[in-house]
Parts: C-alpha cells; structure tokens; sequence
C-alpha cells in the first residue's frame, strides 16, 4: 500500500471476502471433501482476520491438506494449550485445599463452579421475583399454586434439615469432648504439676535471698532467678501450646456438621425466596394492588356522586389521591437488587464509555503531536507526568469534578436524558458511572495518543513527497496520506488502550461503588462469608474471558486496516 | 371500627405477633415513589432491608432499591450528592456533616435505628499479654466487664519499645471511635487528641487510633497492622470463628443501650419531600418493632428469620451462623465463653427509635472531648445544634398516624417527652451523663477537654 488509492480497495476487498462466506454457500462448487473451496478460503481469511490461527490447522484437516502436517499443528495449537488448562486447574484442585488460613481455605475448581451456580441461582431468582410481581391472571393463579404447594414441602424439608444439623453438632460436639478429654487432662497435669514446681523452686529462692551475704552469692542469686524466669516461660510456652491444640480442636468444623449447614442453608434460602414469590404472586403482587385500588376508586366515586360541602372537597381530594397512586402502580416494577450478569453489561458499557471518551481527546491530540515537533515538545511534559498516574488517583478527583457539574443527579437534564435513552437507560447512568468511564479515559488514551503520534510521524518520506508533487492541500495530505498509513499503529495503540481500560475500569468501580464488577468484588470481600472467596475467584475467569473478546475485537479492527508486512500486523 | 382496632391490638400484642393483625396502612401521597437507600453491612442495617423484605415499604407505596456502600464516606457523599435518597448512618456523621467537621452539609434524622451493638476486639498475643497481667481474665469464662485496665501494661511496652499500641476504628465521627476511646480513657491510657493540625487524631496518643472500614478489621489484624479494634457486628464475631482476635468487651459494658445508627437524610430532601419522608418514617419504625417483637416468654421470634435475610449476599452477607449470633441475643467471646446478651441489638424497646435530643449531646460532648470540636461552645449551642439535627417532629407525626392505623400502641412511643432521656450512669466508670447540662459532663472525664 504505497497510496490512498490503494489503501482504499484493501479494506473493500477485505469486506468482500468477509462477505464471500454467505454468497459461496448460494453456489456450491464440489470439492474433494465435499465443501466449496471458496467457503475455505473465506474461513481462512476470518481466521487470519481475528487472530484465532488455532483454527487453521482445522479447517484444512476438514479439506484433506497435509493430513499429518494438520494434525501436528493441532496438536501443538489445541491439544498443548488444552492440557496445559487442565494440568493448571488439576495442579489447582489438589494445592488449593492444602493451604489454610485463619480465613478459610482456598476454593477449589469445584467450589469455584458451585460459587458461580449460587451467583446464578441469585441472578435468576431475583428474575423470578421481577416477573412475579407483573404476572396477571391465570398464569400467576397457576404460579402462586405451585409457590404454595412447594412450600409445604420446603416446611418439611426445613425440619428434617434442622433435625439432622443437631444431631450432626451432637456428634461433633460429643466427638470434640472426647478429643480435648485427654489435652485438657494434660494441661491440667502441666498446670498443677508447674504450679508445685514453681511453688518450691519460689521457697528456694526465698531461702537463697535470705542467706545472701557476699557479692559471690548476689551474683548466684541473680543468675538462679534468671534462670527461674526462664523456666517459667518455658513452662508457660507449654502449656500454650496445649491451649492451642485444644482451641484447633474447637475452632474445627467436622465436615459432616458443614453439609449439614449446607444443605439447611439451601433449604431455608430457597424457603425465604418461595415464600417472598407467595407475596409478590399474591397480595404484595401489582395486580392484587391495582384492583384493589380499583374497587377503591370506585367506592370513592359513589361517594363523591353523593358529597356535598366539606366533604365533597375531602372526597375529590382522596379520589384524586388514589388516582394518583393507581396510575404510578400500574406502571411499577420490582425494586430488583444488581445481579452478576447486569453488572457485567454495565461494566462493558462503562469501558466502552471510557474508551471512546479516551479516544476522542487521545486521536486528535496524538495526529498535532505527529505533525509537529513543536506541538509534541509542548505535549510531553504532560504525557510523561500523568501516563504513570493511578486510577486510585484519578477517581476522587473525577469523582468531585463530575459531582460539581451534576449537584442534583435526579433533575440533571443530561441524566434525565441518558436515563430515556432506548438500550442504555437501563443502566441507570449516574454520576458514578461518568466518574469511572472518565477514569477509564484518562488512564488508558494515552497508549493510543502515544502510538498514534509515533504512526504519523514515521509516514514514509516518500509518500510525503508523493503528496508534495502533487500539490495536495493540508487536509488532503492528512486524510489521504498520513491517517492511512498510521491507521495500523493507531489501532495498535486503541488495544492496548481497551485492554488498560478494562483492567482499570474494576478498580474505579470498586472505589467509585459504582454498580458492576468491581462493585461486585468489594461486596464479596465485604461480605466474608465462607463462599465469598470463590465467588470472586468466579469474577477472575468472568474478568479474564470478557478482556480477551475484547482484545480479539481489537485484533479484527487492527488487522482490517493493516498491510502485510506492517509492524502492527503480528 | 377505633374500638375492634384497640381490641385487635391488644389481642395481637398479648400474643406478641409484633406487627398487630387488622392494622392496615393507609398511604400518603408520596411526592417520590422510587427510592434508594444506602447502607454498610453491618447487622444493624436490619431496619432499612426489614422494611423492605417484609413489604413495609410496598405498603407505603414506595419502591425502595437498598444498595451497599464500600464505606462510610462514599455513603455519605451520596447522599449529600443526591445520588442516594436516605440511608443508615453513624449517629455522629449527621452532627458532624451539620457542624461542618469533614463534609458539610446539613443532614437530619428522624429515626434512630439501634442501640448498642459493637465490640472491642484484641489481637491473640494482646489477649495473652492481658491475661498474664490479670490473672482473673486468665479463664476460660472470664468476669465481665473487662476494662482496659490490664491493657495498660501492654501499652507501657510498647511505648517502652518506641512503638505505640495500634488500634483500628471505623470512621473519625463514628460511635466506634468514641467508644474505643472512653474504654481506654476509663482506664488511664491516652487515646490521643485530634487539633486543628492533627486531623488523625493521635496528638499525646498512648495508642494509636486508625480509620480502618468493618470488612478490613479481621484481615487488617490478622496482619499485624492493627492490635486491637472497635466495629460493629458480625465483625466480633467474624474474629472468634476464625480464631484471630479475642473479643473483650461490647459498647453494652461500656455504655449500657448507647444509641448507634440512625436513618439519616439531607434537610432539603426532607423538606422537599415531606410525605414520603413521612412514609419512610413509619415504614421503619413498623421494621424496629418487627425485628424486636416477643413472644409471652420475652424470646424474640423474628430475629432468626430477620439473620437469614441479612445473611443474603446483596444485604450483609455474612455466614448466617455468625450473624445468628448477635441476632438473636448471644455473643462469643471466646469460643469457650458464649453469653447470653439479648440487648446486643435494641431495635425498638426502651423507646429506641425515638430521635432523643440528648443522644446527639452526647456524641456533640465527645466530639468537644477529643478535639473534633476546636473551640469551647456554650451548653446552648449543643441543645441548639442537636435540635438541628434530631427531628422528633417528624417521628412523633409518623407514630401517630400508625397509631390511628392500629400498627402501634401507646406505651411504645415516648409521647410527651421534652427530647431529653433521663440521667444515667450506666458507664464502665460510672460517671453520670445527663443531656440536659453537657458542659457538666465534659468537666467530669480526667482525659479529653474538659469545657
């Protein structure tokens, strides 16, 4: 790609072959395994594209290329990084039980996976309840029938649980008692038997300090009593020692009483969860309420047909009253609290924020630094300061900054506006959530702002005196030259910018507290309940996978505009 | 229909059902339907995630998000940004936003949501150390209450060594602070000053005071940071059942039924919202009395259900076991040493809900204690400024509409009271505070300003 001519029917063409894949499959040409040769050269061309040359090796094996050559390479491309997996979370499964803290254990793969079903569980009772309290007619007749007859069960289910718990702590208790039997004989053994020793070696001591008479014995006496201090300690350090093992023994949790706990705490959540569904199926559910406001605007009617002087105004007032109330019921909702997979999508939304923020300021800034020394003399002070800054840094001040611009977040007319907004008014925009997309710009633009300088400052001389020859105006120059040939590096620098965002993006929501991943990680940490650590041992794969589709959505915008032999084409 | 109302009442309070059957709500137009309302996990949010779980808010007509903050300034700060409609509080951030001490704005609260609640725990080898000064503590039931008295010798060390005793609390204007502080004044040691140059707090400190948010406390001690630390449940008890601190006293020892948390909103949102803030009003108070209910035996007999929607993990989290604990009025000091306590968490009797004049005079008089408060103020500046702040108005016209509705009964709202509760000197050294005369009281402590 020597000129904008040229750059021009690359990517069309690269559309083109992207769009090859449907059309070739209109018109299938027979091959030896029986697929359109077009159809593989499509696939390859994806493959190339987003990076995934794992798949290559596939899709030829599949037209009987090089079966050997095929089949090495998968071995090598997808059986190696396979197995590799598995040994990290067998290697993972065995360690992680062996180490303990005082805060528990670390989760193994499989408490991970029961971590991020209970995740789940929540995300779709909580759905449930949503749905619930808007089901009307027979289907929330239906549904509050099952809701009840489940909770005869459950109530059953309940006292078998609680039953089986206590004779589970029985046993534990009764199994503990018989474990610190000895230990606390011991101690007591010690405890008696150094409280004698202590007592006559004191009666020693007395009867040395009484003799004392010359230096020599002063000199003995202090060295006996160091020594008696010694031996206390020592003795002391035993009979901790003891204290300790008996405090393991009582601080344990057999892990029968631990099933126990589980399954009764299995029982008595879902217990609360059907009975919460009852009342929203029920009485507490929008229908139940709508027309029981309904039966009450209607006696208020009556009543005011027949009200006359006082009460004629009290009458139309409370009609009015309950109007009101019918009208903001009919259009109520569940008060759902956040779920995993809602804070993820707003998480996304939020780096996309911050990095198109990001790439607006870091693109135009990174073409002037390009263009002129001058300009990038004067922009380097700041790039070299403030690139090294933390988001811990940035978040407090974008923080203030963004809440002196939004002092009432309910009646700001640019909340107002993003909260109608057709697919983001969901996310409930706030302040909080411009705070972090902010933080996110201003820790990831300038990856891209530096890369884009250095793309547009290193166009070929050549193009430049291309450009010179023919007499091409500024902006001509810039679109048609300069851009095409930094657009690979530019893009270089956006992924990198997406995949610092990302990273910075958990850490400004947990501080921020605005809702999504980070806010997620806190509450966990904050919680310290026992499944809290493979809960956000769930968040690393969820944090990881979602940062490497990302990244590969870079890759495909990268290689789009890049030329075979461009330093950014890797 | 009054008189079947009375008689219902009666009925449902002889057998204790805690909300009276035959009440029914009537609600007001609200001028704000959807709400949200912040807290910090700590068990003594119950109130605010009752009222919603148990439907009390529904009834009111309010839809009502309840979020959870990473810490009590961000709380704050949302609130005072809007981006919070209420939310549960320390006592002191109200009076201390009002005064201007951090963040100023002006909050109010009408509603107090708990009485006492904390504890103080200390590190394994500071339990040792105690124990051996103190033989008595050297068991494994030892008497109660412990003062800090067997602590000094363990402070005098570390300052023999050029080291200061390090402790965490909460927050600067937190009830944890004060309490940590009275605890360890009672007994003679210093718990430091804070001037105008001295934000931290630890001026001719003997030990050190640090900001450390609940959910850090156990991990902060565990490593090392901290010896000791003052936090709200189930962080005591977090400490026992993973063997890392030995909890030695509860603010009920130090103070017995010391307000705690409120529900704190901003003036203007009150004042802009006056019915909804009404609604809320009576929706928390229908909670306290819910969470508090008995039976004929004086058991309480929500609080097992109330632990096991606080132990879900969008509300406080915890393991329910932990949080059972305090719940329903037993606490661990030791593993060996379980006790009965069941004014751990008050959430509505000795008229608790009730905004009293004189809690805020006492949190204003600690603030003056320590130094939070620079210049000496007449004893009617402090009547003035928790007038302020506590707004009996509002709760008294909430009790009485839930009155007429049936939900209440008369002896469990303080109605003629000035706002001012009765003196008491149920303090772990026994020195008499009364709202009525604060400067009195500072002029009382050896340790702190005295004016």
């Amino acid at each position: 790609m020597t000129s904008s001519s040229e750059s021009a029917p690359l990517i069309s063409a690269t559309s083109t072959e992207a769009s090859a894949v449907p059309a070739a499959s209109v018109r299938p040409k027979p091959t030896r395994a029986g697929f359109p040769i077009r159809l593989k050269h499509g696939l390859l061309r994806i493959i190339d594209l987003s990076a995934l040359g794992f798949l290559e090796p596939i899709v030829r094996l599949c037209y009987g290329e090089e079966p050997r050559v095929q089949l090495r390479k998968i071995g090598q491309f997808v059986v190696i990084p396979v197995l590799a997996f598995a040994a990290f979370v067998g290697v993972w499964a065995i360690l992680a039980p062996k180490h303990k803290t005082k805060s528990g254990e670390v989760p193994t793969p499989a408490v991970v996976y029961e971590a991020y079903q209970a995740i789940m569980t929540f995300h779709e009772r909580e759905n449930a309840k949503e749905d619930a309290y808007v089901t009307s007619g027979g289907a929330r007749e239906t549904l509050l029938a099952d809701a009840k007859a489940r909770l005869v069960v459950l109530a059953e289910d309940e006292a078998a649980a609680a039953e089986a718990l206590a004779a589970a702590r029985a046993a534990e208790a009764a199994a503990k008692a018989k474990a610190i039997a000895p230990l606390q004989q011991r101690l007591d053994a010690l405890k008696a038997e150094t409280d004698a020793a202590e007592q006559e070696r004191e009666a020693r001591l007395d009867a040395q300090a009484a003799a004392v008479s010359d230096a020599a014995s002063r000199k003995a006496y202090l060295a006996d009593l160091a020594a008696f201090r010694t031996w206390k300690d020592a003795e002391r350090d035993r009979q901790r020692a003891v204290k300790d093992d008996i405090d393991a023994i009582n601080r344990a949790v057999a892990p029968t009483t631990q099933e126990a706990i589980t399954a009764q705490t299995a029982i008595a959540e879902e217990r609360q969860y059907v009975g919460k569904l009852e009342e929203l199926l029920g009485d507490k559910g929008r229908e139940l309420k709508v027309a029981e406001l309904k039966t009450r605007i209607s006696e208020l009617d009556t009543a005011y047909l027949s009200a006359t002087g006082r009460d004629l105004y009290k009458t139309a007032n409370s009609l009015l009253i309950t109007q009101g109330r019918l009208d903001s019921l009919e259009s109520s909702t569940y008060a759902k609290p956040s779920t995993l997979p809602y804070q993820i999508q707003r998480s996304v939304l939020c780096v996309f924020i911050g990095f198109l923020f990001g790439s607006l300021i870091a693109i135009p800034l990174g073409i002037l630094c390009g263009l002129s020394k001058t300009f990038m003399a004067a922009m380097t002070p700041f790039i070299a300061l403030f690139k090294p800054v933390s988001p811990i840094v940035w978040l407090p001040i974008a923080l203030i900054v963004i809440g002196g611009f939004i002092p009432d977040p309910d009646s700001h007319w640019l909340m107002r506006w993003l909260a109608d907004l057709p697919l983001i008014g969901v996310f409930k925009i706030n302040p909080a959530f411009l705070a972090s997309a902010v933080t996110v710009a201003l820790c990831s633009l300038w990856a891209t702002m530096v890369n884009t300088a250095l793309g547009v400052a290193s166009v070929d001389k050549d193009h430049i005196n291309v450009a010179r020859v023919l007499r091409l105006g500024f902006w001509q120059r810039l679109f048609k030259i300069v851009l095409p040939s930094a657009l690979p590096l530019v893009f270089a620098g956006l992924r990198i910018s997406l995949g610092v965002g990302w990273m910075v993006l958990i850490a400004a929501e947990l501080l921020a507290g605005s809702e999504g991943i980070g806010k997620f990680v806190w509450d966990q940490f904050s919680n310290g309940a026992s499944d809290s650590f493979a809960k956000m041992m769930v968040v690393v794969f969820v944090v990881g996978v979602i940062g490497l589709i990302l990244d590969r959505i870079m890759i495909i915008f990268q290689r789009m505009v890049s030329f075979e032999g461009s330093v950014a084409a890797m | 229909m009054i008189v079947t109302r009375l008689l219902l009442a009666g009925l449902a309070a002889a057998t204790g059902a805690g909300v009276l059957a035959g009440a029914e709500t009537e609600p007001l137009d609200v001028e704000k339907n959807e709400l949200k309302f912040g807290f910090i996990k700590l068990t003594d949010c119950a109130p605010i995630v009752i009222a919603k779980e148990k439907g009390f808010f529904t009834d009111e007509g309010l839809a009502v998000s309840v979020i959870a903050q990473p810490n009590w300034k961000t709380l704050l700060d949302n609130v005072i940004s809007g981006e919070l409609d209420g939310a549960h509080m320390l006592s002191g951030q109200p009076i201390a936003a009002t005064i201007g001490f951090g963040t100023k704005a002006h909050i109010i609260t009408a509603f107090t949501m708990d009485l006492n609640g904390n504890g103080i725990t200390v590190s394994n080898a500071v339990w040792s150390a105690m124990q051996a000064n103190d033989p008595k503590l050297d068991s494994a039931t030892p008497p109660h209450p412990i003062t800090a008295a067997a602590l000094r010798p363990v402070v005098q060390d570390y300052i023999s060594r050029g080291q200061k005793l390090q402790m965490g609390m909460v927050f600067p204007v937190s009830t944890h602070n004060y309490e940590i502080r009275y605890w360890l004044a009672a007994a003679g040691i210093h718990p430091g000053m804070y001037t105008a140059a001295d934000i931290g707090g630890r001026t001719d400190a003997q030990v050190e005071l640090s900001v450390t948010p609940p959910p850090m406390m156990p991990a902060t001690l565990e490593s090392g940071n901290i010896q000791g630390y003052c936090v709200g449940e189930p962080w005591n008890q977090q400490a026992v059942a993973k063997g890392i601190g030995v909890p030695v006293t509860t603010n009920y020892d130090i103070w017995k039924n010391n307000p705690e948390k409120v529900f704190g909103v901003t003036k203007a949102w009150s004042d802009a919202n006056p019915k909804t803030m009404l609604a809320v009003t009576k929706a928390l108070i229908k909670a306290g009395k819910w969470l508090d209910a008995t039976d004929a035996e004086g058991k309480l007999v929500n609080r097992e259900e109330a632990a096991r929607i606080l132990s879900r993990s969008d509300y406080v989290g915890a393991d329910f076991d932990v949080i059972k604990n305090s719940m329903t009025g037993y606490f661990y000091f030791q593993k060996s040493d379980k006790r009965a306590m069941p004014d751990f968490n008050v959430f509505f009797k000795y008229h608790c809900t009730y905004p009293w004049y004189s809690d805020g005079i006492w949190f204003l008089t600690q603030m003056r204690r320590w130094g939070q408060i620079g210049e000496a103020r007449p004893a009617e500046w402090y009547h003035e400024t928790a007038r302020k702040i506590y707004r009996p108005d509002i709760y008294l016209e909430a009790a009485k509409l839930l009155k007429e509705e049936g939900f209440i009964e008369d002896a469990d709202i303080p109605w003629d009271t000035d706002g001012y509760k009765p003196a008491t000197a149920d303090f772990i050294d026994g020195i008499e505070y009364d709202g009525r005369d604060p400067l009195g009281y500072l002029a009382k402590h050896a340790i702190g300003n005295k004016e």
